[in-house]
């Protein structure tokens, strides 16, 4: 075992007896998991998953002991959804922060709740104890269900809307890793929004391991919205598994921007007709930054729908990653699956690896993936400052327009504002760093 | 339209695999099994020098501490390498000096398999070499080539004759160590051909393999090696066809290919390996390592291919791109039906400047088969202006096959400009109604549709092959509708 997976191996034992859910099954979960995680260890390139990003090397370079419960004030950085009216749940260093969260006056039929408060309920354990198919990839949710400490855990009743969007902040205050668990299960015809901002508030050297488990019951609706902006040296690990029954809808965007290092993985499946699912997104990255996108879908039923858009802009010595797998399972027929991916270069220095694949189990389906990685159109520059635009405005024009086509399909009005704010301050930032 | 119709004329004729039969013919065998024996007996029986049995026991040594590759999506038993013989040959006391020495049996099979080795009955403009199990049997055309100072021979031939072509070559762009499979193949090759055009030299006519599989329980393992100087032009086919057995008989070949400055390669293949019947017994395991090294500025190598049979293909023909402006090119028909499993692709390796690469397939997955397309197109740090256009289209023929596409695509290279798309579908019901209300049955439709499908990569084969190719398609699909 290496020296990162030593110490996470070593947290949980330290940890074992203070985490939630000690007495019960979870505890009988957690050494399974970990006892797993400890058998396979860090993923490294030779996991073909992980081909592009070697989390046993790349671990080393931040801190990763627990993060303590931050109990003091927090700097509570602005967020970008700040303008917009929400229920607003906040954890700081992955642990639920009562007094900054305002959870007041939720419908009825919402229940709202820190993780370690559900653990007892048989929805949670169903969510949890759920098993993917254990391979290179999703092994990984292991590690986060040994030492989840904390998180959201949202249930919505059959057919109730949540009026509000719910903003989950996530803030980073002192060194040390984090671990949380969100669970969301909407039960049949209920619908929410959620806004998810992962911020540094103090700290710099950290870890952030999150695990979403979604089930959308029939007709539910989910739309989630998220803002990756983590610190300078930090590594940002997030998966999502989510499963869809008939007629779902999940919709689900991720902007990522800041932070040294981010690998974001979605597992979405379909479990009944007619269901659609959308998951996007875009990241502009410079420096020596590293993102990498795992999104994998599994069409298990007929009739479903997938469409992925992710964008990727990379300056500085920035790496971008994108890995798509697209699969029909036999006899879902009538499948619309649709992948693309396209990356800009701007430097000499970046570099981007993709990899969308399709399996296809099924003839009556209409699959195609695309992907494109080149640099910006000489004659679009030159058409701009023809009309009497600068070379650094008319590359920024031709950026803000390559990735507001992502940014476009955020189904939520206020959010998708919100980010083309935070795209436009990217290149602030630019002008500060030069 | 006469190929179109001829095609479905083929369809409704010809039996299943018509190149299923056997050649009684009393062969020369190794031992039974792989050790440094069986290597020093190969060498020895092709008369080599020490140094290249020095190069085959290093690589069988080295070859002893790898491990299979399991990363390709295919499925097969695990494959006994001592249960098979490395090397066959048709018994012959004497080489032959002309055709009228050889076996008449073996002249017949050529026959049989649509290969007339007699030169005045061959389509003019295509030399011939006749590769029977590890050993060629004739190389046609050889005189008239050497005029122009074109070397076309049997690798044997040519480690005897022109060493220092061999040695300088040889395992230049797939080394030895390369993967297990290649490694294998470079201690135990036998045979296989090599072709050198000199410089300036446009090859007069087509140059072709044909490797036929005849003994039981023997691998095939040929090396080919085809260098083509400065400025010079060559256009080289490959067909390959085995009895129907129900044993799974493995093929590992190599090929490597070495364009100069200025000089193009064209290599075409029809691969049409025993694929097993109904119930995937049986069948052709092959596993292919295939490589062109453009070294030279402005050189171009292009790779053709119609894969239509093999049980397990696994094959993947690549260019490394190092010469400025090099351009590589890969046109991939691969069909499979019945159990085959096909897991192929291709590799642009872009390191000069200006470099270009297209990459066109057509995978047509039927019945209970696979179908992958696996490639890479990498952009080197230093290689600017790099285009590659990648195309896999994919067709589903039936609900009991799959088809995979795994694309990778790395560019450390901002100027590079790399476009991937794939799509996959399946006949449409329109499409097939159409023809129907014409008055063709479902399988000729269905052959039609296929080959239409296919027109972009027919196009790039060689006139002769194209047609041939063209009936294979609809072969190959037979008993795939219904």
């Amino acid at each position: 075992m290496t020296g990162a997976a030593k110490t996470l191996v070593e947290n949980f034992e330290r940890e074992r007896k203070t985490l939630p859910g000690a007495s019960g099954w979870l505890d009988v979960s957690r050494a399974k998991a970990l006892a797993a995680f400890a058998e396979a260890g860090l993923p490294h390139r030779r996991v073909e998953e992980w081909k592009y990003t070697d989390l046993r090397r790349l671990l080393d370079d931040v801190s990763l002991t627990t993060a303590p419960d931050h109990l003091g004030p927090v700097d509570l950085p602005a967020t970008a959804f700040e303008a917009m009216d929400c229920y607003k749940l906040v954890l700081v260093n992955g642990r639920f922060r009562a007094d900054l969260s305002s959870l007041a006056k939720l419908p009825k039929g919402v229940e709202l709740h820190p993780l370690a408060n559900v653990l007892s309920e048989q929805w949670a354990k169903k969510l949890i104890d759920r098993q993917s198919d254990h391979d290179g990839a999703t092994r990984i949710i292991d590690l986060n269900t040994a030492l989840m400490r904390d998180g959201m855990a949202l249930r919505i009743r059959k057919g109730v809307r949540l009026d509000k969007p719910l903003h989950l902040v996530f803030l980073a205050a002192d060194d040390g890793g984090a671990h949380a668990r969100h669970l969301v299960e909407l039960e049949e015809g209920a619908s929410a929004t959620i806004f998810q901002s992962h911020l540094a508030a103090g700290a710099s050297s950290y870890f952030v391991d999150q695990v979403s488990d979604i089930h959308l019951g029939a007709d539910a609706r989910l739309e989630m919205v998220r803002l990756v902006d983590e610190g300078a040296k930090s590594f940002h690990l997030s998966s999502l598994r989510a499963e869809l029954e008939a007629g779902a809808d999940f919709g689900c965007f991720t902007l990522t921007m800041g932070g040294q290092m981010q690998r974001q993985q979605s597992f979405v499946r379909f479990n009944g007709e007619g269901a659609v699912a959308r998951v996007n997104g875009a990241s502009a990255l410079r420096g020596r930054q590293m993102a990498d996108t795992f999104c994998h879908t599994d069409h298990a039923v007929p009739a479903c729908a997938s469409d992925t858009l992710y964008r990727t802009v990379l300056d500085g010595s920035a790496t971008g990653t994108f890995q798509g797998k697209v699969v029909v399972q036999p006899d879902a027929q009538k499948t619309d699956g649709r992948q693309m991916t396209n990356a800009l270069l701007l430097s000499r220095e970046a570099s981007m690896n993709a990899k969308p694949e399709l399996e296809i189990y099924a003839d009556d389906v209409q699959c195609a993936h695309g992907s494109t990685i080149g640099e910006l159109n000489k004659d679009a520059i030159f058409y701009l400052r023809a009309r009497g635009l600068n070379e650094r405005d008319a590359r920024r024009l031709l950026v803000t327009a390559f990735l507001d086509e992502a940014l476009d399909r955020i189904a939520h009005d206020g959010a998708r504002d919100a980010l083309r704010a935070v795209v436009a301050n990217w290149f602030s930032a630019e002008g500060a760093a030069t | 339209m006469v190929a179109i119709r001829e095609t479905v004329q083929t369809v409704g004729e010809v039996e299943k695999y018509k190149y299923g039969f056997s050649t009684d013919i009393e062969s020369d065998k190794a031992p039974l099994g792989l050790t440094e024996d069986t290597v020093r007996f190969i060498s020895a029986k092709k008369n080599e020098p020490e140094w290249m049995l020095e190069w085959r026991l290093e690589a069988y040594r080295r070859w002893l501490t790898m491990e299979e590759p399991t990363w390709a999506k295919v499925e097969y038993p695990k494959i006994d390498f001592q249960d098979a013989y490395y090397y066959a040959a048709p018994k012959q006391t004497v080489a032959p000096k002309s055709l009228d020495e050889i076996d008449p049996k073996l002249l017949e099979t050529y026959k049989k398999l649509g290969i007339p080795l007699i030169e005045q009955q061959m389509l003019a403009g295509i030399a011939v070499d006749a590769v029977f199990d590890s050993v060629s049997v004739v190389t046609t055309f050889k005189e008239k080539l050497k005029e122009v100072g074109v070397i076309f021979c049997p690798l044997s031939e040519a480690v005897r004759d022109h060493p220092d072509l061999v040695r300088k070559y040889l395992g230049s762009v797939v080394p030895t160590s390369d993967n297990f499979y290649a490694t294998l193949n470079a201690a135990v090759f036998s045979e296989g051909s090599f072709v050198y055009i000199p410089e300036g030299v446009r090859c007069p006519m087509e140059l072709s393999t044909y490797f036929r599989i005849n003994e039981r329980q023997t691998g095939q393992f040929e090396r080919t090696l085809i260098i083509a100087d400065k400025g010079s032009y060559v256009s080289y086919l490959e067909g390959c066809t085995a009895p129907q057995r129900d044993e799974n008989q493995l093929h590992a070949a190599v090929v490597e290919l070495v364009a100069h400055d200025d000089a193009e390669i064209k290599y075409s293949t029809v691969q049409n390996w025993y694929p097993g019947d109904e119930d995937g017994k049986g069948g052709i395991y092959n596993f292919v390592t295939k490589r062109g090294d453009c070294r030279g500025v402005n050189s171009k190598i292009s790779w053709t291919q119609v894969e239509t049979g093999s049980a397990i293909t696994w094959k993947y023909p690549s260019c490394i791109l190092r010469g400025d402006n090099s351009r590589g090119e890969f046109y991939s028909i691969a069909i499979s039906n019945g159990h085959q499993q096909v897991d192929s692709g291709t590799k642009m390796i872009h390191l000069g400047k200006n470099t270009s690469s297209r990459i066109i397939s057509k995978g047509i997955s039927a019945g209970k088969s696979s179908n992958t397309y696996r490639g890479l197109v990498g952009v080197h740090r230093k290689a600017e202006n790099v285009r590659n256009f990648t195309q896999c289209d994919s067709l589903l023929i039936g609900s009991h096959c799959s088809a995979h596409t795994v694309p990778y695509i790395e560019s450390k290279n901002p100027g590079a400009i790399l476009e991937h798309e794939a799509t996959t579908s399946k006949i449409s019901d329109e499409q097939l109604f159409y023809c129907r209300q014409r008055g063709m049955d479902e399988e000729e439709a269905v052959a039609l549709i296929v080959n239409g499908f296919c027109r972009d990569v027919l196009q790039q084969l060689p006139m002769e092959f194209a047609v041939e190719a063209q009936k294979l398609v609809g072969i190959s699909l037979e008993g795939s509708v219904g």
